[in-house]
């Protein structure tokens, strides 16, 4: 039945919209993580990707979190002497995630959720009519 | 002759047909809305020739659908008539990562469509009493 498969698709955007949630909160969680020994490395941002795969049961295409990418970009730096991870300049190398750019795209993520959640209400409300035929 | 031979249940069949694919399309526009290189796909219109429907002979089909027996019937053009769809834009909106998908866009089609739907839903229930009325049964 065609509406199942609605259901599956919007069910597969729904799966691949909440794991790109997960790592936009592990991005915002991670925004302060240091490194633990001086000059370290510190936390590099995760760049969540989806990956189009064609479903052989439902006979549709589905959306799935792809790999998880790192961001090449540089880090951000700050003058902490104090801080454990400093170098030897005093310089503190930070996460080159910015809350700016992961509160939109968590925006994003939640208005993509919504649209999926609608296609299944819908679809719902679809089936239910149909088997209101029976009913009368 | 079995009962779902009968031409308006039939047509009123391939419709709900149409309707279930068309939602199956729109709900792999809306899981993709953030999938690089993703173009938005829709059902084109079934046409009245399809679905059973044959004009009569000597008529010809305007752009509304309906077929015109007489010369002084007045028709519609293809695309400026009162029921052509203005939403229907093509690649109206392409974002850099090359996604088509305007959910905004989608979530109408997908009202249209649900919308749509129950009202053939609706018409096939009272064809099917009307039978009923015709067998006794009420």
């Amino acid at each position: 039945m065609d509406f199942l498969k609605s259901l599956g698709i919007a069910a597969s955007g729904l799966k691949a919209q909440s794991g790109r949630m997960r790592i936009i909160a592990e991005n915002i969680a991670n925004a302060d993580s240091t490194a633990q020994t001086p000059g370290g490395d510190p936390y590099r941002r995760k760049i969540p990707t989806f990956a189009s795969r064609f479903d052989r049961e439902l006979n549709a295409s589905v959306i799935e979190a792809g790999r998880v990418r790192r961001d090449p970009t540089p880090f951000r730096t700050k003058h902490d002497p104090g801080n454990p991870a400093a170098d030897a300049r005093g310089e503190v190398r930070m996460p080159n995630v910015n809350g700016l750019i992961e509160n939109m795209d968590m925006r994003e993520a939640q208005r993509s959720y919504e649209a999926n959640l609608n296609m299944v209400t819908a679809t719902r409300r679809m089936i239910s009519r149909t088997l209101e035929i029976l009913k009368a | 002759m079995s009962l779902t031979d009968l031409p308006l249940l039939g047509m009123l069949r391939t419709r709900m047909h149409w309707h279930q694919a068309r939602q199956a399309l729109l709900a792999e526009n809306v899981a993709n809305a953030d999938m690089a290189g993703f173009r938005p796909r829709d059902l084109a219109e079934p046409s009245a020739a399809s679905t059973g429907l044959a004009a009569p002979v000597g008529a010809s089909v305007g752009g509304d659908g309906l077929a015109r027996t007489d010369s002084a019937h007045i028709g519609m053009p293809a695309s400026a008539g009162p029921n052509a769809d203005p939403r229907r834009f093509k690649g109206f909106e392409v974002r850099p990562s090359g996604n088509g998908v305007n959910l905004e866009e989608e979530m109408m089609k997908a009202g249209d469509n649900q919308a749509d739907y129950q009202l053939v839903a609706s018409l096939y229930q009272k064809s099917l009493d009307a039978l009923k009325i015709a067998v006794g049964k009420r």
